[in-house]
C-alpha cells in the first residue's frame, strides 16, 4: 500500500514565536529569535547568547498534562506545547485514531548537576550520593530518560500505534518526520504526530557545546551572530524549541475536510561514516540523502524549485552543504532560492530539522520563501542565491528541506504543494 | 520488494561472553554473570550487584588510540559487536553491498557517563556548603573537564562510530533509551528490507549500567524496588550486540549462512509507566494468529497491530472481560483461540512433532523477563492458556544481566541461535522496563 501523505497540522514553540502565526510571521519579517540568555547567569560562560522560548511558562500547561508530574527537563515542556499545538490545529485533539503513531526526536538528557552538587566535597562521591538518595535527601532526578516527552505525549492523547523515541541529534527531527512519514505511507498507520524537542539551554549544554568551538561568541550582538554563509560567520548560535506536525493520508484528510499545508513527498538519510567532529568536507553524505531523497519522492533534481538548508553559520558545514546542493541539483542550484531559517532561530538541535520541515510547508501553503538575514558579506565558496534581501514569492511546487547531525547523520524531506 | 528477512550475522559483547554460541550454552547451562561491581562500591544500593563484560580490549576492534579516547564504554562496545556480527556474516562493506546501501539502524540508552569523568566538574562547580554554583561553573568547573566531553554523551554517537569504523552510509536511525527501542531497531531494519529501501542492514543496540550514576537513575526510576522489598531483582548489565539483517535471496545469492528468517512481529503499546507483561501476553497471541491466519495470504509486514483487530477474550484477559482491555498497564491485544486449531495452520508450519492434539508449537521462547520483571510469569500464563506448547523457555536476563537499550538484540540474536539449531518456531519477546513490548517470530531458514 503506498498512499499520499499530507501535513494538516503544525505546532511551534520556538525562539521566533510560540505559535503558527507568530513564528511564520516573524521568519519572513526576518526578525531574530537570539538574545542574551536570562534563564541563568552566563556571566562566566565564553557564550553567554542563545535563541530561548521567551515567555515560556511550564507551570501554565501543568494543569493540562498531569502527566507530566513538576518535570524538571524543559524541554518536555516545550515539546508538550508544540505537539498539543499541531494536535489541535489538525483538529484530532479528541479524535486521535486507535492506530495513531507517534516519533519524537530529542538529543541530549539534561544531567541535574545540582542534585550531585551536595556530595561534591564527600572523599567517595559515589557513596555519599547513593547514601543521600536512600536517605530521601534528594529533591529530584539527576537525568530524565529521554523518552519522557513521548510517554507523556503518547499517555494523554491514547496514541497506541507505536511511540519512537530517536536521538539523532540535529537529524532527529527531521528523521521523526521521515520515519513517520514511511509509516502513514506504507499504510501501517492513518495518523502521524511527529517532531522534536530540545533545549541545551542549560549551564551543561550551553558549556558542552562551548567547548566544541561551534557557536559564536559575539555576545554584543546576539541577533547578528547566526550569519549562514556570510563570509565573516563564526559559528552557530545554541537554541531551544519544539515543533510537531501531524500528518495524514490524503485520503483521511480530504475524507474529514481537513486543511493541508503540504504534501510529503519524499524521505532519504545517509551517514557520513568520516568523523563525528566534523561534516565530511566534499559534501559527499548530505549528497547522498538528497539524492535518496528525490528518488523517494519519484522526482529529479530539476524538480526541486527551493532548499530549506541545514545553515548552522559555522564555516564547515555551509561550505560542505554548498557543495552537496550543487552535486545533487547541478545548475538547478543556482536557480532557486536557498532559505536558511537557523539565521533567525538559532541551532535548535534535534528541533531545527522539524522546524525546517514546518517552514518549508508554509513556504508551500502561502507561496512565500523566508530570508537568510545577517547575510551581508557573501562568502565566494558559498555561491547560491540564498535569499538574503527579505522574503520572496513562491510559486513553486516543491521544497527540499536538509538536516544534518553531529556524528553524521543526514536527513532530508521533500515536501510539494497541496493536492 | 523484499518479503523475507534472514539474520545471517550475529555480534555480542556480553557479560558472558563475546561468542554467541558460547553466550547461549553459558544461559544454558544456568550461569550467571552477576557479581559486585568491580568499577565503585554498590554496597550502599539496593541492588548489590551488576553484570560487567570482562577482558574487553577496544584496540581490538579500532586502529586509533584517538578514536577510542573520544568514545564512552557503550561506544566501545557498540563497534566491537558490530564489527564481530560483520565478521560473523563473512559481510565485506563496498564489496557485498555498497556502503551507501547498508543500513544501520541502533538504540542506545540513557547517557552512560560514569561519576569519575564528571566528577572534577562537580567539584570544581560547587560551593562550599555543596550548591551547583553557575558562576564557578564557568569559572573553574567547565575548565576542568575534556572538550570532546560532549561526544561521549550524545545517545547517538555509539552507532555514529558504527558507522565510521564499519564505513556504513546508508538509511539510518537510532532511538532510545530501553529495551523496547531496541526492538524498534530491529523492526526498522526488517522493514527497510521489505520495503526494498535496502537489501541489509545492521541493526542492534548498545548499552552500560554498570557505574554509579547508571545505579542511581535506576533506583530513582524504581528497577531497584524489588531488591529493597524481596532482595532480588533486576541486574544491571552492560553490553552490545548488534545483528546483521539480509534479504534472504540477497544472502543466498552471496553464499550466506542464514541463522533464522524473522517470520514476523508485533509491537504494543505501552501506556502510564506500568509494568508490560501483560501486554506482551496480549502480543504473543496477537502474533500467533497473524501467523495463523485462516487466510494467511503473503508474509506479514512487522508492524503495530491495530487494538481492535484481535479482541481479547475472557481466557486471556486477566480481568475476564472481552473486547480489547485498555487499563493503566497498556492496550492488549490477544486472539481467539479457535485460531490457533489445525484447520487454520498453514500446512506444515508451526507444528511440534507428533503432536497429536492440532496445536501450534514453538521450539524455544526467549523470555523478556526475569525475577524482577512480571512479564515472564505472564507471558508463560499466556501461552499456557492459548494452548501454545513450548519445549523450552530461556531467560537471558537472569543470566546475563539486563543490557537494556542491548536487550532487544540478545534476546533475537539467541532466538535465531536457537531456531537454526532447533528448527520450527522461536520466539522472542522484547519488553523489560520502558519502551514498548514486542515480540518477534523466528524460523530455521
Amino acid at each position: 500500500m503506498s498512499r499520499r501523505v499530507v501535513i494538516t497540522g503544525l505546532g511551534f514553540c520556538t525562539p521566533v514565536g510560540r505559535s503558527t502565526d507568530d513564528a511564520w510571521g516573524n521568519l519572513l519579517a526576518g526578525r531574530s529569535g537570539i538574545s542574551r540568555i536570562t534563564l541563568f547567569d552566563t556571566s562566566q560562560l565564553p557564550v553567554q547568547i542563545g535563541g530561548e522560548v521567551k515567555g515560556f511558562d511550564p507551570n501554565a500547561l501543568a494543569r493540562q498534562f498531569p502527566e507530566a508530574n513538576r518535570e524538571p527537563d524543559r524541554k518536555v515542556w516545550l515539546g508538550l506545547e508544540a505537539a498539543s499545538q499541531a494536535i489541535t490545529d489538525a483538529g484530532v485533539a479528541d479524535a486521535v485514531p486507535g492506530n495513531a503513531l507517534l516519533h519524537v526526536g530529542v538529543s541530549l538528557e539534561v544531567f541535574f548537576i545540582e542534585q550531585v552538587a551536595p556530595v561534591a566535597l564527600a572523599e567517595n562521591m559515589a557513596s555519599a550520593l547513593a547514601q543521600r538518595l536512600l536517605k530521601g535527601g534528594m529533591s529530584g532526578r539527576i537525568q530524565t530518560p529521554l523518552d519522557r516527552l513521548t510517554q507523556v505525549v503518547g499517555d494523554h492523547y491514547g496514541v497506541q500505534g507505536g511511540r519512537y523515541t530517536n536521538c539523532s541529534a540535529c537529524a532527529a527531527g527531521a528523521q521523526a518526520i521521515g520515519e513517520a512519514f514511511r509509516r502513514v505511507r506504507d499504510g501501517i498507520t492513518d495518523l502521524a504526530i511527529a517532531g522534536a524537542a530540545d533545549s541545551a539551554l542549560n549551564p551543561l549544554g550551553l558549556g558542552g557545546f562551548s567547548l566544541l568551538h561551534i557557536l559564536s561568541t559575539e555576545n554584543d550582538q546576539p541577533t547578528r551572530a547566526c550569519r549562514p554563509f556570510d563570509a565573516t560567520r563564526q559559528g552557530t548560535v545554541l537554541s531551544e524549541g519544539a515543533v510537531f506536525v501531524v500528518m495524514e493520508s490524503l485520503e483521511r484528510a480530504q475524507e474529514r475536510g481537513a486543511r493541508v499545508y503540504a504534501e510529503v513527498l519524499g524521505y532519504g538519510c545517509s551517514l557520513d561514516a568520516y568523523r563525528v567532529t566534523d561534516p565530511e568536507p566534499t559534501g559527499r553524505g548530505a549528497a547522498l540523502s538528497m539524492t535518496k531523497a528525490i528518488r523517494d519522492a519519484g522526482l529529479g533534481p530539476a524538480d526541486i524549485d527551493c532548499v530549506n538548508v541545514h545553515g548552522t553559520g559555522t564555516p564547515k558545514n555551509d561550505v560542505a552543504e554548498t557543495l552537496a546542493i550543487k552535486q545533487v541539483l547541478g545548475k538547478r542550484a543556482y536557480e532557486i532560492p536557498i532559505t536558511a531559517n537557523k539565521s533567525m532561530t538559532g541551532h535548535m538541535i534535534a528541533t531545527s530539522g522539524a522546524f525546517e520541515a514546518a517552514a518549508s510547508a508554509l513556504t508551500l501553503h502561502d507561496g512565500k520563501v523566508p530570508p537568510t538575514i545577517n547575510l551581508e558579506h557573501p562568502d565566494p565558496l558559498c555561491d547560491l542565491d540564498y535569499v538574503p534581501e527579505g522574503w520572496r514569492p513562491f510559486t513553486g511546487r516543491t521544497v527540499l528541506s536538509n538536516s544534518f547531525g553531529f556524528g553524521g547523520q543526514n536527513a532530508t524531506l521533500i515536501l510539494g504543494r497541496a493536492p | 520488494m523484499a518479503d523475507r528477512v534472514v539474520i545471517t550475522g550475529i555480534g555480542m559483547v556480553t557479560p558472558l561472553g563475546k561468542d554467541p554460541t558460547e553466550v547461549l550454552r553459558r544461559v544454558q547451562a544456568g550461569e550467571s554473570a552477576a557479581a559486585p561491581p568491580t568499577r565503585f562500591d554498590a554496597s550502599p544500593f539496593a541492588c548489590p550487584v551488576c553484570a560487567e563484560v570482562k577482558d574487553f580490549r577496544p584496540q581490538d576492534y579500532l586502529a586509533e588510540p584517538k578514536m577510542i579516547r573520544l568514545m564512552n564504554r557503550d561506544a566501545q562496545f557498540a563497534v566491537a559487536a558490530a564489527h564481530l556480527a560483520l565478521q560473523d556474516a563473512r559481510l565485506k562493506v563496498g564489496a557485498d553491498y555498497p556502503p551507501e546501501e547498508i543500513a544501520l539502524f541502533g538504540a542506545t540508552g540513557l547517557a552512560g557517563l560514569p561519576l569519575s569523568e564528571v566528577s572534577s566538574l562537580i567539584k570544581n562547580s560547587a560551593t562550599s556548603d555543596g550548591r551547583f554554583d553557575v558562576q564557578r561553573f564557568g569559572s573553574h568547573g567547565l575548565r576542568s573537564i575534556s572538550p570532546l566531553l560532549s561526544f561521549k554523551v550524545l545517545g547517538n554517537m555509539p552507532v555514529c562510530f558504527v558507522s565510521i569504523v564499519e564505513n556504513i552510509q546508508g538509511p539510518n536511525c537510532i532511538y532510545t533509551p530501553w529495551e523496547g527501542q531496541g526492538a524498534q531497531a530491529i523492526e526498522s531494519g526488517v522493514r527497510a528490507i521489505q520495503g526494498g529501501e535496502t537489501r541489509c542492514a545492521v541493526v542492534g543496540g548498545c548499552d552500560v549500567k554498570t557505574h554509579e550514576l547508571a545505579f542511581i537513575s535506576l533506583q530513582q526510576q524504581g528497577l531497584f524496588r524489588s531488591w529493597m522489598e524481596t532482595g532480588k531483582g533486576v541486574v544491571p548489565g552492560e553490553g552490545a550486540v548488534f545483528l546483521l539483517l539480509e534479504e534472504e535471496a540477497s544472502a543466498a545469492a552471496r553464499g550466506a549462512r542464514a541463522y533464522a528468517r524473522l517470520g514476523d512481529c508485533v509491537f504494543g503499546t505501552r501506556r502510564g509507566g506500568s509494568n508490560v507483561g501483560t501486554a506482551v501476553a496480549g502480543l504473543i497471541g496477537n502474533l500467533l494468529a497473524r501467523r495463523v491466519s485462516p487466510h494467511p495470504g503473503p508474509p506479514h509486514k512487522p508492524g503495530w497491530c491495530p487494538g481492535a483487530e484481535y479482541p481479547l477474550t475472557p481466557s486471556l484477559s486477566p480481568s475476564g472481560g472481552e473486547g480489547v482491555r485498555r487499563t493503566g498497564e497498556g492496550v492488549v491485544q490477544g486472539l481467539e483461540p479457535r485460531t490457533l486449531s489445525e484447520n487454520s495452520l498453514p500446512k506444515g508450519e508451526g507444528r511440534g512433532e507428533g503432536e497429536g492434539d492440532r496445536r501450534i508449537s514453538l521450539r524455544a521462547v526467549v523470555s523478556a523477563g526475569d525475577d524482577a520483571l512480571s512479564s515472564h510469569h505472564e507471558e508463560a500464563q499466556a501461552v499456557a492458556t492459548a494452548g501454545i506448547a513450548v519445549e523450552s523457555t530461556f531467560c537471558p536476563k537472569r543470566h546475563t544481566g539486563y543490557l537494556f537499550a542491548a536487550a532487544a538484540a540478545l534476546q533475537v540474536g539467541l532466538g535465531a541461535l536457537l531456531a537454526e539449531r532447533l528448527g520450527g518456531l522461536v520466539l522472542a519477546h522484547c519488553s523489560g522496563h520502558g519502551g514498548d513490548p514486542a515480540v518477534f517470530l523466528l524460523e530455521k531458514s
